[in-house]
């Protein structure tokens, strides 16, 4: 058995170290977050946003959307998508999206998006990263199954 | 037979309400009468719940689109092996099959205890019957009746995403749910403990099976997801720190720190608290990870409202669970008093906590990721999202100190490990180690992270390697055997042992597996039929692709296929011919109207090759076989050591069910009778 001061001095040594490295991780997580995180806006958001702050343009933000039917092209001879996207809720606020790389197999030119990029001053957003919104949580409203059956 | 499963799901409800009442009340006044009575409501809801999932079953197969669930996850085309599993295509078949598993479990526990730790039984039928009343309660009032029927009847229904056609995703879910619900037999009887007083190492005994089962069934369903994502999602990649992914990682970090410190318990009497809370956390995650995956709370926050009803019943639920087991902890606290201390910072049990504390800040990090969307949006009304990067600079770092732990845990010795404990067997492992790295440094790898894993990953292996052989020397020398039958004595006799080695040598492979993506390439170019593409292999071939051309067809809506575009690519390895590889795109009838793409890979122990049709030049053309319409988009990927991953996985499964084999050992059974026997005694006297 130990006597109580050297267990103390077993248990400090030993508490060093947790706390060494619960210090680091919360150390890891902090800086994780600061140096990679992005703004998740609307389409509203980001415009009314730029349009505070013209800086803004430079910084990289994440913002959902609609693609409005119709607007998908792509542009001959290279790998670059365009395409109009609008708010949820405002159909108003749209703005053109470029975006270079392959489109996700999910993607239609009616569907809800996630993009990672910048919106330049010329009002264009220039999207690296293009997510659709996941296939296995596609459900209908029975407005939708009514025109299935028709 | 649908209008029965529905009748049976209702039925269950009062049952599941009697026995969880019952199973309480038996615990605490040990009445035979109320005890039979709670673990006889046990069968009645797993036949219920069984009868009620058949009806859903028989909806899919007749075509009953009547039915919301049905209508929106099958149509009349769909292949009957998707209409079989379409249980557990979407959120509201799930919650149900969940019940049915957990059902299923508890009937297991019920049989196989029926004679045996009866002190025990009472509070877990309790706590089972508890679980499965809110999961009944969730189906019929959260809006989420997989019976709920439309005000119409669609000719036909919306059909099951293709993405989702796939084996390993007909696979991944049940494989995930039996982990997740295999572990709630661990709480419940955790929680036994905690009412009947019993809290010694007992309940983890009991559970040890349970406990290793779940972790199988989590591992493997996990990697399951990740082998579909690889081949059917057309990126390339098996992770994406995606909130449904991370959900069902979080309880697997929880479960693998608690696989881990259970031993300390075990062996010294010592984290009683923390096991107890990592049960229950454990358990809380589980549950959380059925919600996230299958509700979509995370991405679509602005469709939150059409969730709040289930969200606010299901974050109900933990927090009463929460609150009702903290109390629970607090009031047994004299009781789970250490009986022991940590002796020595190099000693086992410190590189257990070790383990323990990285696995818990690993989950930490990623609920806080993954959640972080919600944070800053509640805080500050502006939402942040963090992505991959964040996940991989916090989770890298931890994930090599763990796989260096993996080395270090199993060889140091308990209490307190001498200089010459650690010289002994560090030293050979090291200098392998170090002189691996070197060696790839020398062979031309520069990227630092993947340089760094190998190396460690050859000091581990290195050090498990070496604890086979001493073994298997040791015993052919002792028992006069062959080295094979040695080694085989080895592991059977200790499967415990030699079973968490073959895990951790799963990891080590997997981690080998991972850092190979530092050195993945992508290169797209845009053929025509005969062009011949080069692409350099960072392992120093050259693979010339020669793209054939299109081959369409058409199909007349069969299995709802529209028509398919297969382009066909030669593949020859330094001038040497190495067959064909193919990739599609399919239209499908009735979901999208964008194809979808079927990607090819050619798999050795080294790379793997992966086509992707990004595009056609000219889809109409191509249709209407147009010769010159045959231009296409082709992405080439090479995907070096991805094998290794689930080469590892297949080991982990392995180590797991070495562990897991049942011990014909009679000393032991007649010890346990002997206990048995005290048990009741104590149980009698509380």
């Amino acid at each position: 058995m130990l006597d109580s001061e050297d267990r103390m001095k077993k248990n400090g040594r030993f508490m060093v170290g947790l706390v060494g490295v619960a210090t680091v991780v919360t150390y890891l997580i902090w800086t994780g977050v600061s140096e990679t995180m992005v703004y998740y806006m609307t389409p509203v958001e980001l415009i009314e946003k730029v349009g505070e702050d013209p800086t803004f343009h430079d910084v990289g933000v994440k913002v959902g959307g609609m693609v409005i039917p119709g607007t998908y092209s792509r542009v001959e001879g290279e790998l670059l998508h365009v395409f109009t996207v609008r708010d949820l809720v405002d159909e108003a606020s749209t703005f053109v999206v470029e975006y270079r790389d392959a489109l996700p197999d999910t993607f239609t030119d009616a569907s809800e998006v996630v993009l990672e990029g910048r919106l330049r001053s010329d009002g264009i957003f220039e999207a690296n990263v293009l997510l659709t919104k996941c296939g296995s949580r596609y459900e209908a409203s029975p407005e939708e199954l009514a025109g299935t059956s028709q | 037979m649908t209008i029965i499963g529905e009748f049976a799901l209702w039925i269950s409800l009062p049952i599941a309400a009697w026995g969880m009442v019952l199973g309480y009340a038996g615990g605490r006044t040990l009445r035979g009468d109320l005890v039979l009575s709670a673990e006889r409501s046990i069968y009645m809801v797993f036949v219920l719940l069984l009868v009620a999932s058949l009806g859903v079953g028989a909806a899919f197969l007749g075509d009953r689109f009547e039915f919301w669930y049905v209508a929106n996850y099958s149509n009349a085309n769909l292949e009957l092996f998707y209409k079989i599993t379409g249980l557990w295509a979407g959120q509201r078949g799930s919650l149900l099959f969940w019940a049915l598993l957990l059902a299923l479990f508890a009937v297991i526990t019920v049989v196989t205890n029926r004679k045996k730790h009866r002190e025990f039984m009472p509070y877990v039928v309790g706590v089972l019957q508890t679980i499965l009343l809110f999961f009944i309660v969730v189906l019929l009032f959260a809006d989420v009746n997989p019976f709920e029927r439309l005000a119409f009847t669609p000719a036909d229904g919306r059909g099951l995403n293709p993405q989702l056609q796939n084996y390993w995703m007909t696979i991944h879910p049940p494989t995930l749910y039996l982990g997740f619900t295999a572990f709630t037999i661990p709480f419940a009887f955790a929680v036994a403990a905690l009412l009947n007083g019993r809290l010694d190492a007992r309940w983890i005994q009991l559970t040890r099976r349970w406990i290793l089962t779940s972790w199988l069934f989590l591992s493997v369903g996990i990697v399951f997801g990740m082998r579909w994502a690889y081949e059917e999602l057309g990126w390339g990649g098996y992770w994406f720190w995606d909130p449904v992914e991370n959900a069902s990682l979080l309880p697997w970090l929880t479960a693998t720190a608690f696989l881990h410190s259970v031993q300390i318990q075990e062996n010294r009497g010592m984290l009683k608290v923390w096991n107890m809370s990592l049960v229950l956390l454990t358990f809380l995650l589980t549950i959380f990870a059925t919600f996230l995956t299958r509700s979509g709370l995370i991405e679509s926050v602005h469709s939150f409202a059409q969730e709040l009803k289930i969200a606010y019943i299901f974050l109900g639920f933990m927090g009463t669970v929460m609150a009702a087991s903290v109390v629970l902890i607090i009031y047994r606290l004299p009781q789970l008093r250490s009986e022991n201390q940590i002796e020595s910072f190099l000693s086992r049990e410190s590189a257990f906590l070790f383990n323990n504390l990285l696995l818990l800040g690993a989950a930490f990090s990623v609920m806080w990721g993954t959640m972080f969307p919600l944070i800053s949006e509640g805080f500050t009304g502006q939402e942040i999202s963090v992505g991959p990067p964040f996940f991989e600079r916090v989770n890298f770092p931890i994930g090599l100190v763990l796989l260096t732990l993996v080395g270090i845990g199993p060889v140091i010795a308990w209490r307190r490990a001498s200089k010459r404990n650690l010289q002994k067997n560090f030293t050979i492992p090291i200098a392998v180690g170090v002189v691996t790295g070197i060696a790839l440094f020398g062979l031309g790898a520069r990227h630092e992270l993947p340089l760094v894993t190998w190396s460690i990953s050859a000091f581990v292996l290195t050090v498990i390697v070496t604890e086979f052989w001493k073994g298997t020397r040791a015993r052919a020398r002792i028992e006069g055997e062959g080295h094979l039958l040695a080694f085989f004595h080895l592991i059977t006799r200790n499967r415990r042992r030699w079973g968490g080695y073959t895990v951790h040598i799963g990891f080590v492979l997997m981690c080998i597996g991972f850092a190979g993506a530092g050195y993945n390439q992508d290169t797209r170019f845009n053929v025509q039929p005969g062009d011949v593409v080069s692409v350099a292999s960072p392992f120093g071939h050259v693979y010339d692709l020669t793209y054939e051309g299109l081959s369409m067809s058409i199909g007349r809506g069969e299995r709802n296929l529209l028509w398919q575009a297969i382009a066909t690519v030669s593949v020859s390895q330094d001038g040497t011919p190495k067959g064909i590889l193919t990739t599609e795109k399919r239209q499908y009838t009735n979901r999208d109207t964008q194809p979808m793409t079927e990607v090819g890979i050619r798999s050795i122990v080294s790379e793997d090759l992966y086509l992707i049709l990004s595009a056609m030049n000219d889809t109409g053309g191509a249709l209407s076989n147009d010769p010159g319409a045959q231009g296409i988009d082709l992405q080439v990927l090479i995907k070096p050591l991805v094998s290794w991953i689930w080469i590892g996985c297949l080991f982990i499964a392995l180590g797991t069910v070495i562990a897991l084999w049942p011990n014909v050992d009679r000393a032991r059974l007649a010890r346990e009778k002997a206990e048995e026997k005290a048990g009741l005694a104590t149980a009698a006297a509380h």
